[in-house]
């Protein structure tokens, strides 16, 4: 079978009549993007992921999704890895592969609706061929803007649905959403409809049946299905899908595949082709691009989820196969690990009160909304206070359909608690600043709990109207002046997107390259995370073609915070100077022999010398019995005697300084040793003349 | 009256000493170093044959202490005293006494000195050889005076208030309007007793875009005096130069010729017996050129002389200190390269903060054209007491292009500097500016130009990117996987 290539380049018009009339499916791999994200937390790098471009570029993949708002995030907090350095990267290696990225209607690579210059000024200016565009409330006017500009620059336009299962969400639901969507586009000549089921919550019949609808509604509209394969049934979904109508689904490695990512590569070809259908894949090709994953995916241990297997509860709690490596490691380092089975319990419910999709910005409200209020009930209540919030909210739900005023007055006080300590963007989400909720607003009691008494007051700021409509634009000269001064030069058209999408964190990841060049470029994974280990361990790279080679040399002791790192770069030793984070830790040094003076207790030092005499100075001559310090524990004072006829060599103490029992205070010397000596020239003195 | 010399204690250090002490190498001739406690790793107590400790980092506790210097020099067995640039260079009293020590100073005569340092006995003597001078007005006692003068010369402002026993730019101050004189004028006099110890003041016309040209001249103790062409020292920060480049791009040959034998015809007046400059003030607009001062010493810039005529000078400072003629006429002498000289300091280049600290690497640039005269090395502390210059980078080409590209290598893909920040982005931009490069400037080329040279700073050079590299896979080593990541 002749392998149908799809360059970059090619007419959206073109594209789409050919898969109307192909008898083939098409592979989308997500493994530059999604795959990555929803079981490594977006941390696989740029120089491992760059070497299955070569295998793509021949593999007759529709596209490959390298590009999107999490990815873009994580490469500048985490990878320290620049979106626009990674499309220049996929471009060269594999130039017949459309590049694709995923984009949210108003907030882009973002999290907050961006005006409409922003948009405007950033899709302009980035180099992708098929843009997936979504919506968390299918709020299809939101995407207005992308679409006028990414279809008249002539590039594909994908329109997402995002998809979930609820009472709610039916055919006719999405039906009307793909109204607006066809509407918005001009038709379905141009375009490419995403079913986006981000948290894989489809089952096989319920997806065969929206396709169906979809179809039967819009016969030439050419869909594309992208799932997470959360729940465990992600290839009879996608079969269902094919069957129904479905040209292209999206894919990863199977050596890449976890749980929460896209289903496999191989086991999709093969389950699709002995249902009888022509995959446009070059399977051997496609088993390299497998084999290519296992030389580096074990690099990434530490980035898994520590939540592993497939989670069916997924079609209740609905948290996106994207946002589960990062919820469990927050909840993991924040300490309330134990607490997730109650977060995705009290998120089944949540998502029945409050109806959106979860999926970015939604998933992170989500997420702070629901974790936030198990956390505040464990700390107050305990767990037997989770337990009961959420047996309360299991009744509201389940037994009374989310009728408040079926509660009883007790529980509707105690619902009344529920979004209390709600977060800002969620108080946002409610009174529409993100757009229209795609199932009508939440019930009254719902402000009332968030708001308190000024319910009322922002009840009637709620807006229905589109962010594209109410976020003032942004002056982008000035917003560059801005980054301008802040670096102190001259930005870059790239680094200037990037802060607009990211201002705070942009300017960290400026310096990380301004102090380590290309260092997240060229070092392999281990390298770049672990250094090298040992003396004798190096590393090879090519830099603008030449050959460079780091060999550790030798790691020193810490000394005054500072580590000495000897490495040798193309043999020549170099040395440098790492300040070590922590801090420095003092050595408690303690009185050994007779002529050094120790603490004999705990305590704190109050006073050197003694009243009568005033402080004590080096050099001072003491004599036997007379008090040289006085220590303070539990309100009681100790004083501390000379020994015998003694001169003050040193004070090892300061005043106020807390000291343990044994701690040397002072060394001293006997007077009848004692010969004076010229004073040392005090050299900080005489900088001032 | 030859007198051989044969032990050179140098009275002074870093750039100037080891400068010093190179041709002493090349003669043979054995050296001792002196030092201050914070110098004592520095690179000219090595080059010295001896070295001795003689006191403090305050420069008036260790290179101003001429007692203990002498002593230095007399404990070692040393015969003469090279005094280098700066410090006791152009001191007359050290010079007496250090020839009252028996030793010889290495310089012109004491007097000669005196009479230099004393502005307006200078320019009295400038006068007297028909040297044009700026016209001013001496020891004005108020501001009332300088109005008179004023009207009665014809001056116009801005006009110029110095001290009259200043020298290095200390104590200058413009004057723009007659509103702003009486202040200035308490001021100039307050600044001028504080640094040399006399309020008295010199007034004189400012000349505006002025261009700083010098005269190079040699005379013996046998009465001849021969220039070794110009330099322009145009560029400068606050009065400090910090380009300098023969021939000077602002002359053609007749006032070229004009303004080195107006040099000769001075120091001949002046019965002048060593290396030393005259510094003149060119007008541009009008040609006319006038007497600023005489350098009676050794200058940072005389390597340039150096590389265009071929000449050691402080060779010829030491054969002349023993008393021999000069080896040659004024018809010998040919400058026929073109050479310019950077002044490298540790100093912050946008704000000119000075950067103290370890010099943890150090790349010297080389190749053709290049010549390097350091004061550093590797691992070398540059002290918080001294001068921040640090390093002179100078090259030499046929013509002005030739000389600028070389030094345009020298400084953006051969010198590397880490440990204290240097004003080498600056040096850079500026030689690539347009106006540089058209040799149409003056002396307020950099005030004029501070923002725009800035902006130029950034330069990729995949040497630097490679240790950025490296420098981060040190960090991971020793600290392990870091918390961002």
């Amino acid at each position: 079978m002749e392998i149908i290539r799809i360059s970059p380049g090619t007419e959206p018009a073109r594209i789409v009549k050919l898969l109307r009339e192909t008898d083939r499916i098409f592979f989308t791999s997500t493994s530059l993007r999604d795959a990555g994200q929803s079981d490594y937390k977006n941390r696989h790098r740029l120089i491992d992921l760059k070497t299955l471009c070569p295998l793509y570029n021949e593999m007759g993949l529709f596209s490959a999704e390298c590009h999107g708002g999490a990815r873009w995030h994580v490469g500048i907090l985490n990878r320290r890895e620049s979106p626009f350095e990674e499309l220049r990267t996929y471009r060269r290696t594999m130039p017949n592969v459309l590049l694709q990225t995923l984009i949210r209607e108003t907030n882009l690579w973002g999290y907050r609706p961006y005006p409409r210059n922003v948009i405007e000024y950033v899709v302009s200016r980035v180099d992708i061929d098929l843009w997936r565009c979504f919506s968390f409330l299918n709020d299809v006017r939101n995407m207005r803007t992308v679409a006028e500009v990414v279809m008249s620059r002539g590039k594909l336009f994908e329109p997402a649905i995002s998809f979930t299962d609820a009472d709610w969400a039916d055919n006719a639901y999405y039906l009307r959403v793909v109204d607006e969507i066809v509407a918005l586009c001009g038709g379905t000549d141009e375009i490419i409809l995403c079913i986006k089921d981000m948290a894989g919550v489809g089952s096989p019949e319920r997806i065969r049946s929206l396709v169906s609808a979809i179809k039967d509604k819009y016969p030439d509209l050419v869909i594309h299905y992208h799932r997470h394969a959360t729940d465990g049934l992600a290839l009879p979904a996608y079969r269902a899908a094919v069957e129904a109508g479905v040209k292209i689904v999206d894919v990863e490695e199977d050596s890449l595949c976890r749980f929460y990512g896209q289903p496999p590569m191989l086991s999709a070809y093969a389950y699709l082709t002995e249902a009888g259908f022509k995959v446009n894949l070059n399977v051997r090709l496609a088993e390299l691009a497998v084999q290519k994953v296992r030389e580096w995916i074990n690099h990434y241990d530490w980035a898994e989820s520590p939540f592993k297997g497939f989670d069916y509860m997924v079609v209740k709690h609905r948290m996106p196969g994207g946002a589960f490596p990062s919820s469990f490691e927050q909840a993991e380092k924040n300490g309330f690990l134990h607490l997730m089975p109650y977060i995705l319990e009290l998120m089944s419910y949540y998502n029945r009160i409050v109806k959106y999709f979860d999926v970015t910005p939604g998933s992170q409200i989500t997420w702070v909304t629901c974790s936030g209020i198990v956390n505040r009930y464990a700390k107050e209540h305990g767990e037997a206070g989770v337990r009961h919030i959420l047996d309360l909210l299991r009744r509201f739900v389940e037994e009374k359909g989310c009728d408040f005023s079926a509660m009883s007055e007790e529980e509707q006080e105690e619902l009344l608690e529920l979004f209390k300590t709600a977060p800002g963007d969620f108080k946002n989400l409610i009174l529409g600043k993100y757009g229209k909720l795609p199932a009508g607003w939440p019930d009254e009691w719902v402000y009332r709990s968030a708001f308190g008494e000024e319910w009322e007051k922002k009840l009637a700021e709620r807006t229905e109207k589109s962010p594209l409509e109410t976020v003032p634009e942004l002056d982008l000269e000035q917003a560059f002046r801005d980054l301008k001064d802040k670096l102190g030069r001259e930005p870059t058209e790239e680094e200037f997107i990037i802060y607009l999408m990211h201002p705070k964190d942009a300017l960290d990841f400026f310096e990380f390259f301004e102090k380590y060049g290309k260092a997240s470029y060229v070092l392999p994974t281990p390298v770049f995370r672990y250094g090298l280990r040992k003396p004798g361990d190096k590393v090879e790279f090519t830099f603008l073609g030449k050959p460079y080679t780091i060999e550790l040399v030798s790691v020193g002791a810490e000394h005054d915070g500072v580590i000495h790192v000897v490495v040798k770069v193309n043999n020549k030793t170099r040395v440098f100077e790492v300040a070590t984070p922590r801090v420095k830790k003092k050595e408690v040094r303690m009185a050994k022999g007779p002529n050094e003076i120790g603490s004999p207790i705990k305590g704190n030092v109050w006073r050197l010398g003694n009243p009568k005499r005033g402080e004590l100075k080096v050099g001072d001559i003491y004599h036997k019995g007379e008090e040289i310090a006085n220590l303070e524990a539990m309100k009681m004072e100790t004083p501390v005697y000379a020994p015998f006829d003694c001169v003050i060599e040193e004070i090892c103490v300061k005043v106020n300084e807390p000291v343990v029992e044994g701690q040397l205070l002072f060394v001293v010397r006997p007077l009848e040793e004692y010969t004076p000596k010229e004073t040392p020239t005090n050299l900080g003195e005489e900088v001032k003349d | 009256m030859e007198r051989k010399i044969r032990k050179i204690l140098v009275a002074n250090r870093g750039v100037p000493a080891v400068r010093i002490m190179q041709t002493c190498r090349d003669l043979k001739i054995p050296t001792v170093a002196v030092y201050s406690t914070p110098d004592r790793l520095s690179l000219h107590v090595f080059m010295a044959d001896e070295a001795v400790h003689i006191g403090e980092g305050p420069p008036l506790k260790s290179y101003l202490h001429m007692d203990r210097i002498i002593e230095a020099a007399l404990k070692t067995g040393a015969d003469a005293v090279h005094p280098g640039w700066g410090f006791l260079a152009e001191n007359a009293d050290f010079a007496r006494r250090v020839i009252e020590a028996g030793l010889v100073w290495i310089g012109p005569r004491p007097e000669i000195i005196a009479l230099m340092g004393d502005k307006k006995a200078a320019k009295e003597i400038a006068k007297r050889a028909n040297v044009p001078t700026i016209p001013g007005i001496e020891d004005p006692k108020s501001p009332e005076e300088v109005l008179e003068w004023m009207e009665r010369s014809r001056i116009t402002f801005p006009i110029m208030l110095k001290a009259a026993l200043g020298g290095g730019g200390k104590g200058m101050i413009k004057v723009e309007n007659a509103q702003e004189l009486p202040q200035k004028f308490s001021h100039a006099q307050s600044e001028a007793y504080k640094a040399f110890g006399d309020a008295s003041l010199i007034a004189e016309k400012y000349i505006e875009r002025g261009r700083h040209i010098e005269v190079q001249v040699v005379g013996d103790k046998h009465g001849h005096v021969v220039h070794l062409f110009e330099r322009e020292c145009t560029i400068q920060r606050r009065n400090q130069k910090i380009i300098e480049e023969t021939p000077a791009p602002s002359l053609d040959d007749d006032l070229r010729q004009e303004i080195c034998f107006t040099a000769v015809r001075l120091m001949r007046e002046i019965g002048y017996d060593s290396a030393g400059t005259v510094e003149f003030l060119l007008d541009t607009a009008t040609r006319r050129f006038y007497f600023l001062e005489v350098n009676t010493r050794l200058q940072v810039e005389h390597g340039v002389t150096e590389l265009a005529t071929g000449l050691d000078i402080v060779d010829l400072m030491i054969q002349i200190a023993e008393g021999k003629p000069l080896p040659f006429h004024q018809r010998d002498i040919q400058s026929n390269r073109w050479a310019i000289e950077c002044r490298l300091t540790a100093e912050d280049p946008k704000t000119f903060a000075p950067s103290f600290g370890t010099i943890t690497r150090l790349q010297i640039p080389d190749g053709p054209n290049i010549r390097i005269s350091t004061g550093v090395y590797e691992g070398a502390e540059i002290p918080p007491y001294y001068d921040s210059m640090f390093m002179l980078i100078m090259s030499a080409g046929a013509d002005r292009d030739q000389a600028i590209r070389v030094m345009d290598r020298a400084l953006s893909r051969g010198l590397r500097v880490d440990g204290v920040k240097t004003i080498a982005p600056l040096l850079i931009s500026i030689i690539r500016h347009p106006r540089f490069r058209a040799g149409e400037f003056s002396t307020r080329f950099i005030e004029e130009h501070l923002e725009e040279l800035i902006s130029t700073f950034k330069e990729f050079d995949p040497d630097e990117e490679v240790l950025k590299i490296a420098r981060y896979v040190a960090e991971i080593s020793a600290l392990g996987p870091q918390s961002w990541m």
